[in-house]
């Protein structure tokens, strides 16, 4: 992958870099708005880091004139205000995710790997999450290279968790997406899809968790073993 | 206080007035007294000097002259008839023009040397025995000379007329006084309701609204007062912009550098894992461990520092509060702290419900991450932590239960103040986390509470908002 960092602050810009770099990313930075709209129109990135406080253009009308421009490159802003109205603001304009400085670093690989796993699918058809492979359009699933057999609403369900990886999904956001029938779904009922899903995806460590009280998240995949 | 206060001042306003206005009232008072009895007394007392004077005048025409012989003769019945006064004793003289007296009450005091007669006729004061007479002589012609026919009474009638004069005027003019002073008292009462509407608005108003006063509906007198205000709070406002202006810059400024700290030392760290791993000293990786914890408390420090700033007055904007569902709030910063909870293997869960509250969503967001960063660091592994939302006796509620070790009940009050920590507790906790939430929960009107979890273990903080 190929990702542009926009950052004035060289500590902060070479550090996020390296971590980037760790993971196998070709990795750019500038240290300014109007470098980085400029490069952006000479070269293809993946995915941008841009921080919203950049001296001279900041980092809101880089994200207006990416987007004004038609490209629709991932964006993470990055700021350091803890104004909410940025979030909101960056979102508004097109910025695909937000973190607030100071952020750990795993957290900032996990975005940008989230980030990425979503651009890729929306290119293609098939979602990849470790040995899970959806292929959306034949409607096949394969977990460990061995077809996996799945009730039509069990993939639904599972589709719905695999878009927002890491990300608590709440029972009535996947009611909503699941019954598309036409049919009152309870929440009890997706609690059995879930747990159908997990007696398949827990033996290849593919764990979905429950948070008590709101909904699922599936978590990143980790090798067996390689836990924190 | 501020009711007291008020009302001090309006009475110290009347009372000043009365007071200043008393003396000359009184002045005025006693003036128009005087004035009064001057003036109505000398024609009154003129009119008895004339009865007196007629009666000489008869008494004189009893006087017959023959030569030099002079005599006088008064009837009894005559004299009776002179004598008769309801209120009076009546004396008479009449003297020979060699000072001799020819009839009447002997002894009667002679006219003053100093007096002179005008139209023949002489009134003055004197004394008969020990008692106070006005007497009227009047010198007539007679065998030769001149005779003198003095006419006195006692003063009890002129008495009774001064007094008369007096009260008659007094008890009109102190009336007018008193339905003067009256008349202030009220008046200033009336005359300071605008005064008293106004200071009701500015009572009533949010000790964070800083627009100014509308000085169209003031009474003139006011206007100075309300531009003064007005003044005042442009000021207020002004340092307030300036100090929110400084707590994003210096939010900006502490920030960025802290978030690249942070990066480099989980770069060291993992760099240092894969050297360890090839057989590097172990004394140096612990402390870059060090260091890194260092740089995520200082990070914290800095974030919870301006959190309280922000949490204080003039850090916010009270007239930017907004509709919002605590229910929402909790939702949107679930996804952070699910992470940690896990990392911690603490069972982080949710009884969420809709609840309406005029709140900054920021500081609310931040309020939450204290009380769960607080559960979560005191709760052990295994442990559960619970966040809640929703009406209670229709009041908004946002609570944040756990089951690690809970507060000591003497201590839960002092938690609330900055800095403090629990003995014993061996979490990396500046002390500020609650006290921010208490800030947090006095700029929003609500009320903080510190119990016991469920079956008396844990910790259970609420913040319960005033509904509507």
């Amino acid at each position: 992958m190929r990702i542009l960092i926009v950052e004035d602050d060289a500590a902060l810009a070479s550090g996020i870099a390296r971590i980037l770099e760790g993971e196998g990313h070709a990795v750019d930075v500038m240290a300014t708005g109007e470098h980085a709209v400029r490069g952006a129109r000479q070269e293809r990135f993946d995915l941008v880091i841009l921080d919203v406080g950049l001296p001279g253009m900041d980092g809101f009308e880089v994200l207006r004139r990416f987007r004004t421009g038609g490209d629709h490159v991932p964006i993470l802003v990055l700021t350091a205000r803890d104004a909410l109205d940025d979030r909101v603001r960056g979102l508004d304009l097109g910025a695909d995710d937000y973190m607030a400085k100071p952020f750990a670093m795993p957290e900032l690989a996990a975005r940008v790997r989230a980030l990425v796993r979503r651009s890729q699918a929306q290119a293609g058809p098939k979602i990849v999450h470790g040995p899970l492979t959806l292929d959306t359009v034949a409607r096949r699933a394969q977990l460990d290279g061995e077809p996996l057999d799945l009730a039509a609403r069990e993939w639904a369900v599972l589709e719905v968790l695999l878009a927002r990886v890491e990300k608590i999904v709440s029972k009535e956001a996947i009611i909503q997406a699941v019954a598309s029938w036409g049919e009152e779904l309870t929440p009890n009922a997706i609690e059995v899809y879930v747990s159908r899903l997990r007696a398949k995806l827990d033996p290849a460590n593919v764990k979905i968790r429950t948070v008590r009280g709101f909904g699922y998240m599936l978590e990143e995949f980790r090798e067996k073993k390689a836990g924190r | 206080m501020k009711s007291s206060g008020r009302k001090k001042l309006v009475v110290s306003l009347r009372v000043r007035l009365l007071k200043a206005l008393l003396p000359p009232v009184a002045a005025l008072l006693v003036a128009g007294a005087v004035g009064a009895y001057f003036l109505s007394l000398e024609p009154a007392s003129e009119a008895y000097d004339q009865a007196l004077a007629d009666v000489g005048i008869a008494l004189a025409e009893r006087i017959r002259s023959e030569g030099d012989t002079v005599s006088f003769d008064l009837p009894r019945v005559a004299e009776q008839v002179m004598r008769t006064d309801k209120y009076d004793t009546i004396y008479y003289q009449v003297r020979r023009p060699d000072g001799a007296a020819l009839a009447g009450d002997a002894g009667l005091p002679p006219i003053p040397a100093a007096q002179e007669p005008v139209e023949g006729v002489i009134a003055y004061d004197s004394e008969y025995g020990s008692r106070k007479i006005r007497v009227v002589a009047q010198l007539v012609p007679c065998g030769g000379g001149t005779c003198t026919v003095q006419v006195a009474e006692t003063t009890n009638k002129r008495v009774k007329l001064a007094r008369n004069i007096v009260l008659s005027s007094l008890v009109p003019e102190l009336l007018i006084t008193l339905a003067t002073l009256a008349i202030v008292w009220f008046g200033v009462k009336r005359g300071l309701a605008p005064l008293e509407d106004l200071s009701t608005e500015i009572r009533t108003r949010s000790a964070r609204d800083l627009r100014p006063i509308d000085p169209a509906h003031a009474p003139e007198e006011a206007r100075p007062l309300l531009a003064a205000l007005n003044q005042l709070f442009g000021q207020v406002a002004e340092s307030s912009r300036n100090q929110q202006r400084f707590l994003a810059n210096a939010a900006h400024q502490l920030r960025t550098p802290l978030a690249g700290l942070q990066a480099h030392t989980e770069i060291a760290l993992a760099q240092s894992e894969s050297a360890a791993a090839e057989g590097a000293p172990e004394g140096y990786r612990a402390q870059l461990e060090q260091v890194h914890r260092a740089t995520i408390r200082t990070a914290r420090l800095a974030n919870q520092l301006l959190a309280l700033a922000r949490a204080e007055p003039g850090g916010y904007r009270a007239d930017a509060f907004m509709r919002v569902n605590l229910r929402a709030v909790v939702e949107d910063a679930a996804d952070e702290w699910v992470h940690r909870a896990m990392a911690k293997d603490i069972d982080l869960g949710f009884e969420l419900s809709d609840a309406q509250v005029s709140a900054d969503a920021l500081l609310l967001r931040e309020a939450l991450a204290n009380l769960i960063h607080n559960a979560l660091e005191y709760t052990p592994a295994g442990g559960h932590v619970t966040v809640r939302t929703g009406l209670r006796n229709d009041d908004p509620f946002l609570e944040v239960e756990d089951d690690g070790p809970g507060i000591p009940e003497a201590e839960r009050e002092q938690v609330l103040e900055r800095f403090y920590r629990v003995a014993g507790t061996t979490g990396t906790g500046s002390g500020l986390g609650l006290s921010i939430v208490r800030e947090i929960a006095t700029a929003h009107g609500a009320q903080i509470s510190l119990h016991a979890g469920a079956h008396g273990r844990g910790c259970k903080v609420g913040l319960t908002f005033p509904h509507g």
